[in-house]
């Protein structure tokens, strides 16, 4: 049962804060070009089947798909909306695999689109009723409305992970200059990736620990831009992808495993309850995707890594949960420079989601960045060869969490 | 295509104003079809949902749905369409061989949210939704009205599927109590008032709550969990034009093509003698007509001449369709459940004698842009 799925080509739209020059169909479509310029024997006609998602609330869009089928070609053609929050991209990716497995008669190609245009919404609005968690629970416990911003994380996003963050820190033992460190190093990876929004080549330590808190420990500096933007990726067949491109990509290994929401916990008693920066849905989804690929030392093994980090400390955190590195250990690994461009594991070589947060987008555009490392077509390419690559997507209420391992081999484990 | 078989389902009965917390029905629907497949929590492999957003009422809703879904540590996903499509996402990853036991369960809370204004937001939002003449309900009467003038069908042809459905829906325990109507007669549909000219309020499929769940398993593993699966033969999806002035409403081309692709994988040549029944999601009445000629049951503008009833030549909708009830996201995974009581002979006082064959759809969209087929077989 299935088969080999490969990734021939993958394409973005240029981001920014306010992409105002196109619409969100546009912004779509200038992917979708991107992606097909990446493979030039493929024409829109060739794809057989669409799979898309976006966040479903920041646009106040119900499935735009349904009005942007001419944009994206997909007129008359079979098309699955996925959509998970902030791993979104990363389920569309997986989607978009499990189309081409499943090997449904006729559908051989796949065109995997996720998409953002954040300035057409208030995203921090759309994102309360996630860290607010069951406020009915509130309710029923006896607290009224105006108390839930003063007991519960306040500041949608942000304010829930900065209780990942303070968890980590306090575990680890780490200061805020080691959460700076990472996000220089991504900025300035950000300043050589074509399509990404916060480009600062020259970025130091000092500037990042100089901004004011947003909810400590994490600063402005250090927190994740809202961008529009949008990418797309070409899933198809083992020969197929032969023939659209030099170096096809293998996807091997897929994941998405989610344990409970961190916010509230079961009873409403509060984000203490779970630790949040425990992540037993990453460890399980890396232990997923490395057997579905046959990683066994997922240290020795991977080359490349784009985790979906918008705040800093997550960046070292996946690292570590994922596999990469022993716990705890991240931030050293990281100051002593082996998570750089020309390290032993290059890290979010793209400037990551903290440079670059088209929400929807963003969860694909690490498995999408990770497959051109490998391809060697990356506008940030790493010098060393790579040929095993992860991606990974963070989303839900700081539960959910997908993974795509990679590799220039095929798995030849179908029976 | 590899055969796929369902294992296990579970529908909660359809409430205009459930006594049930939004969890609650989840979880009663997944536990559920767990216990009629006398399964475990721990026996999940993969869990796929369908939940609408907007109709939640909240951003990313499925992210406090994972326990009660029993998507806790399983790998899951969520697809925010119908629940027809959930079970295409989730046959395609057991057919990928990861996965071999995936739980798809989908629905929502009608009578928590306005169902029609909700609609809206589906619609362009440049140049149709500050107007907010083009909404599912308007769309759903310019197409009835261009199938009948087209084809010279009247609005008694229509009345009497509703009429069919309603009284059909009498005989499902798990229909909407509203939507049974044993003695309704084509007058009365007729009179229920103006939807959208000449949409009537009974030719509407009436929003409502619930949940429903199902399981799908390979082969293999499908016939040592039961020895009644039901296998999934063939599946077919498309997505058509979004602006009505470029599409025939008179017809609908992604019904065709989700039919022409289901039966390719089934290997269905002549669909109104080889299947038996059919559970189509119909938005309005008058889509019942339109997707049985769509299917091949009947000729062009003929769909009204078929014997549909639950004793006739082709039973349409033995479960009263979407007609008896439509509960947002759950709508074609219940299409699917009923096809399959069919075929298992679960389906009690409207039981279709001797169904073998049988065809399930969900769609999406307004005058059903999107739309799935699956094509059923009995073991």
């Amino acid at each position: 049962m299935g088969r080999q799925v490969a990734i021939a080509s993958a394409g973005f739209s240029e981001h920014a804060s306010k992409r105002s020059d196109v619409s969100m169909p546009e912004l779509v479509s200038e992917a979708i070009e991107d992606c097909l310029k990446n493979a030039p024997s493929v024409e829109l006609g060739d794809i057989d089947a669409f799979v898309n998602g976006n966040m479903p609330a920041f646009e106040g869009s119900n499935i735009p798909e349904l009005w942007m089928t001419d944009w994206m070609g997909a007129r008359n053609k079979p098309l699955l909306r996925v959509t998970t929050g902030g791993t979104t991209g990363g389920s569309v990716a997986i989607s978009g695999y499990y189309t081409v497995a499943a090997g449904l008669p006729g559908v051989d190609t796949v065109l995997a689109v996720a998409f953002e245009q954040q300035s057409q919404g208030d995203t921090s609005v759309g994102l309360a009723s996630v860290a607010y968690g069951e406020i009915s629970i509130l309710n029923t416990l006896g607290i009224p409305y105006e108390r839930i911003s003063r007991l519960l994380s306040a500041g949608a996003a942000i304010g829930v992970a900065a209780y990942q963050a303070t968890t980590y820190m306090n575990k680890t033992r780490i200061s805020e200059e080691d959460l700076a460190r990472v996000v220089v190093q991504n900025r300035r990876n950000a300043a050589k990736t074509w399509w990404a929004h916060l480009k600062m080549p020259n970025l130091t330590i000092e500037e990042v620990l100089d901004t004011p808190y947003v909810q400590y420990p994490l600063r402005y500096g250090m927190v994740c831009p809202a961008s529009d933007g949008a990418c797309v990726m070409l899933f198809t067949t083992e020969e197929k992808a032969k023939e659209m491109c030099d170096i096809p990509v293998y996807v091997n290994g897929v994941a998405s495993v989610a344990n409970e929401s961190a916010v509230l916990g079961y009873d409403g008693s509060g984000s203490a309850q779970i630790d949040p920066s425990m992540q037993l849905g990453a460890i399980r989804s890396s232990e997923l995707a490395y057997k579905q690929a046959g990683i066994s030392f997922p240290r020795k093994e991977i080359d490349y890594a784009e985790v979906y980090a918008p705040f800093p400390n997550q960046q070292l955190l996946w690292t570590e949960k994922l596999g990469l590195f022993e716990e705890g250990t991240a931030p050293a690994m990281h100051e002593a420079g082996i998570t750089d461009f020309n390290g032993e594991l290059p890290v979010n070589c793209s400037g990551g989601v903290n440079s670059t947060n088209a929400i929807g987008a963003s969860a694909m555009e690490r498995p999408a960045e990770a497959a051109l490392q490998i391809m060697g077509k990356a506008s940030n390419q790493v010098p060393k060869t790579v040929h095993t690559s992860i991606g990974s997507g963070w989303g839900g209420s700081l539960n959910l969490i997908t993974l795509m391992a990679m590799s220039d081999q095929p798995q030849r484990k179908w029976r | 295509m590899q055969k796929v078989g369902i294992v296990g389902y579970y529908q909660v009965k359809l409430y205009s104003d459930a006594n049930y917390g939004r969890y609650e029905m989840i979880f009663e629907a997944s536990r559920g079809a767990l216990d009629k497949a006398g399964l475990k929590k721990k026996d999940i492999s993969t869990v796929i949902s369908c939940t609408n957003d907007y109709y939640d009422g909240r951003t990313i809703s499925n992210c406090f749905t994972v326990e009660v879904g029993g998507g806790y540590m399983a790998d899951e996903s969520k697809v925010e369409m119908d629940g027809a499509h959930a079970v295409l996402y989730g046959l395609m990853r057991v057919l990928s061989g990861n996965h071999n036991l995936a739980l798809v369960w989908g629905g929502s809370m009608a009578s928590c949210y306005p169902y029609h204004s909700a609609r809206l937001y589906e619609t362009d939002p440049t140049w149709e939704r500050p107007l907010a003449y083009v909404n599912d309900i308007t769309s759903a009467g310019f197409q009835m009205r261009a199938y009948m003038e087209k084809y010279g069908v009247t609005v008694e042809d229509i009345a009497k599927v509703a009429v069919k459905n309603k009284k059909n829906a009498a005989k499902n325990p798990l229909a909407l109590k509203e939507a049974q109507l044993p003695n309704l007669t084509v007058k009365d549909v007729l009179d229920s008032g103006i939807y959208s000219d000449p949409v009537t309020e009974l030719m509407a499929a009436p929003p409502c709550d619930s949940v429903a769940a199902l399981l799908l398993a390979p082969e293999k593993q499908a016939l040592k969990i039961t020895d009644r699966p039901v296998w999934i033969k063939g599946v077919g999806y498309s997505q058509e034009p979004y602006y009505l002035g470029d599409r025939d409403l008179s017809g609908c081309k992604s019904m065709n093509l989700a039919g022409k692709m289901a039966y390719a994988g089934a290997g269905i040549k002549d669909p109104s003698s080889e299947i038996d029944v059919a559970e189509l999601f119909e938005a309005c009445a008058h889509e019942e007509l339109i997707f049985a000629e769509e299917l091949g049951f009947a000729k062009k503008g003929k769909g009204a001449e078929i014997n549909s009833a639950i004793n006739g030549d082709l039973p349409i909708n033995p479960s009263g369709g979407a007609l008896g009830g439509h509960p947002p996201c759950g709508t074609g995974l219940i299409r699917i459940i009923e096809a399959v009581k069919q075929l298992t002979g679960e389906a009690g006082q409207y039981q279709v004698k001797g169904a073998k064959k049988a065809v399930a759809s969900g769609q999406i969209g307004m005058c059903a842009q999107n739309n799935i087929l699956y094509v059923l077989e009995a073991n």
